[in-house]
């Protein structure tokens, strides 16, 4: 039996002030399932994660919060602790060091924290870990690429509307530019197109 | 004698050198004429724990430490559980790091308030930092570690961990390292859940012996509900007071001269393959690659291994995919080679070894068996005699001897794994020299043969049916027997002693440890005479 006014409290508690701490959380996929939420945290400044916004599926056991929310990376990610394969995360509060005491918001600012300062003796991606450490430039090379790539919301799904409006008769470039210019609005950028 | 090198630390590292029992109820006086100078011995003791008697042993543990620390008892409790219920290692502790890092390094919180006073009267409300919800004062609880959450709260938590099977539950807090007073658990938890409450009590009970190192559950199935205490080595053979007879060590029937390691792998080696063998020899053949025994499963004679190498039904050799139902492509086996011949003949060899080791054993296992019903009946042969109008009134000597034909047999069996191991590639390969192996593997087998044949001897005098005999016969049978068994006992402890130093030792394997031979056998233990378990002596 899972705490429902308890979710509810931090699920309050949490947005309230998404603008300073970077964190928030919702159910996911608009659902009504309180046990099946979605974290997202801004990547810290001065990190390679800067400027991405991560994803993050959270699932609450029923015994929550007595036992650890499972909290995963569904926006690919770059890091020593995070698998680059599925997400998984190896973080000690999400573990042994749970208490419930914790809370949502503060596992995902952990999380957050976990982005600023890796720790790559206890690794979850030994590839990754072993890059960290050997060969750090490539390693912050591949983190901002990655970054780019799949944490920028601007970037999501960007092609798949250059090619919508394309479609619709207007020049490639000219789509570019334009959804550029409106950082990304397909319907900004529709509304432009059609009265440029 | 180098101990750090041969001989693997125990918790405390302070014993060394071979362990030895003098908790010898059962020897004779000969015992002392067969071991001449003993090895340096560390002083191993037993005794039974009953079901019963587990609360009061572990009630007197606690009330050492708890005159000694000046705490109560669920905080010694905490305490012992930390420390494995070493009670010398809680004191090696105290005395080296001082009170305080001792009690937080294990998690114990002193505190000498546990009052809500602090916190005004009765209907002041505070919010509960797990399910934030405001609630009354009087509805929630503080540990020894100062926080505080409202009951319901904690209760849950409790019941959540107890599941999970939990002996020591931490505070909510977090980084709070304290843990719960089990007083306020159990009341918390009976509350709402009275068997749980009582599971949890029970936990608490058996983490005596669970979370122990120098006691462990008698392994009898089904069990007997009695728990072993043993102090000194672990390895070490006893004979729990519902008669099952196990090494301390790794829980298993006694096997010595075996080491825990070797019998292991034997019980898993017969298991594997015991009485099939025959069957193995002929309709299998290990694979080229893996070394797996493959059937043949019908087809033709390219055969695939489950490791997917594929390989010449005909002559075993490794070959490729490719072939018609005749032929396989590139191979021809038809004509005779020295080298696919010694190949052969090594797998065969190599079953063969086993099937010589596995015969005896087995052989003596039988034996062993016959000779347990033997022992049964020898009592009513012994009132038989004793009924009869005779001079001879005293046939303990028929006790004694069966009791020694028992071990010996019992030692006998178990030497066979052990040479398979010993004088093996399976673990001891490139130990000695084939020149070294050769002598010692002859020493070692004129010593098993000399012990088989005075104990087959003496298993031919005990089966006399002696209640038939004249005085002078019995005198006679009495006379073969007392010798026999002085015999039969020399040559088993000269056996250990052999195993233990001449083949173990060089090999400076640390996991090889066997247990001491006593003549009695396994050490049996008595029932605990006082509800004290702690006593050591049985």
């Amino acid at each position: 039996m899972l705490d429902v006014s308890r979710v509810q409290k931090e699920l309050a508690e949490c947005n309230r002030d998404t603008a300073i701490s970077g964190v928030s959380i919702a159910l996911h996929d608009g659902g009504s399932d309180l046990s099946r939420l979605s974290g997202t945290i801004s990547g810290p400044v001065a990190t390679p994660y800067e400027g991405g916004t991560f994803q993050i599926d959270i699932r609450l056991p029923s015994g929550y919060p007595f036992e650890p929310p499972k909290m995963q990376f569904v926006t690919k990610v770059w890091h020593p602790n995070i698998s680059s394969q599925n997400g998984a995360i190896c973080l000690d509060i999400l573990k042994d060091q749970w208490s419930p005491a914790l809370t949502l918001k503060t596992a995902l600012l952990s999380l957050q924290a976990l982005l600023s300062a890796p720790e790559p003796d206890d690794p979850q991606d030994a590839v990754v870990a072993q890059q960290y450490l050997r060969d750090h430039q490539t390693f912050m090379a591949t983190a901002r690429y990655w970054t780019e790539a799949f944490a920028r919301r601007s970037s999501v799904g960007i092609e798949e509307k250059v090619q919508k409006l394309v479609e619709m008769g207007f020049p490639e470039d000219l789509v570019r530019s334009t959804l550029e210019s409106v950082n990304g609005d397909e319907n900004q950028a529709l509304e432009m197109l059609c009265s440029s | 004698m180098d101990d750090d090198d041969y001989y693997f630390d125990e918790s405390d590292g302070e014993y060394g050198g071979s362990s030895y029992s003098l908790e010898e109820d059962h020897g004779d006086d000969l015992n002392d004429l067969l071991v001449e100078e003993p090895i340096e011995k560390i002083w191993t003791t037993a005794s039974v724990i009953s079901a019963e008697s587990l609360l009061a042993a572990q009630k007197e543990v606690l009330q050492n430490v708890m005159s000694l620390l000046l705490i109560n008892e669920q905080q010694a409790r905490s305490l012992l559980i930390y420390y494995r219920w070493n009670v010398q290692k809680v004191y090696d502790s105290f005395e080296r790091k001082g009170k305080e890092p001792l009690f937080q390094e294990a998690g114990v919180v002193i505190s000498d308030d546990r009052d809500l006073d602090i916190l005004g009267s009765s209907t002041a409300v505070i919010t509960c930092n797990v399910c934030f919800e405001d609630v009354a004062v009087l509805d929630a609880t503080k540990m020894d570690c100062g926080h505080l959450f409202c009951n319901d709260c904690w209760t849950q938590n409790f019941i959540i961990r107890i599941k999970d099977g939990e002996r020591t539950i931490r505070c909510m807090d977090t980084k709070c390292n304290a843990i719960c007073d089990d007083v306020i658990i159990r009341n918390l938890v009976s509350r709402k859940d009275p068997c749980l409450a009582e599971r949890f009590e029970r936990f608490l009970l058996e983490s005596y012996v669970e979370d122990n190192d120098n006691i462990k559950w008698c392994p009898s199935n089904p069990h007997c509900g009695n728990a072993i205490r043993v102090d000194g080595s672990n390895v070490f053979e006893v004979e729990c007071i519902c008669g099952f007879q196990f090494c301390f060590n790794c829980s298993l029937e006694a096997h010595s001269p075996c080491s825990c390691q070797m019998w292991k792998l034997w019980v898993q080696k017969c298991g594997d393959e015991s009485g099939n063998t025959d069957w193995i020899i002929v309709n299998t053949k290990p694979c080229p690659k893996c070394k797996k025994l493959v059937e043949k499963n019908g087809g033709c004679n390219l055969v695939r291994c489950r490791c997917d190498q594929h390989f010449c039904w005909l002559c075993g050799g490794a070959c490729g995919a490719e072939h018609t139902w005749s032929t396989i492509a590139g191979h021809t086996c038809n004509s005779f080679t020295q080298e696919k011949e010694m190949n052969f003949l090594a797998v065969k060899q190599r079953l063969q070894r086993y099937m010589h080791y596995f015969n005896r054993y087995m052989t003596h296992a039988d034996s062993l068996k016959k000779e347990n019903t033997l022992n049964e009946n020898i009592q009513r042969k012994i009132s038989e005699s004793e009924n009869k109008n005779s001079v001879i009134k005293d046939y303990s000597w028929v006790l004694d001897g069966s009791r020694q034909l028992l071990r010996s047999r019992r030692v006998l069996k178990y030497t066979y794994p052990l040479a398979f191991y010993v004088f093996g590639d399976e673990l001891f390969k490139d130990k000695m020299t084939p020149e070294e192996k050769e002598i010692k593997q002859h020493l070692f087998e004129d010593l098993q043969q000399q012990l088989e044949t005075n104990v087959e001897r003496l298993s031919m005098y005990i089966e006399k049916d002696f209640y038939d005999f004249n005085d002078e016969q019995v005198m006679e049978l009495k006379y073969q027997v007392v010798n026999l068994n002085r015999v039969v006992n020399k040559f088993c402890g000269q056996m250990y002693k052999y195993i233990e130093d001449d083949l173990l030792e060089p090999m400076k394997h640390a996991v090889h440890r066997i247990a001491p031979y006593s003549s009695g056998g396994p050490n049996m233990l008595l029932q605990p005479s006082s509800s004290s378990g702690n006593s050591g002596d049985s």
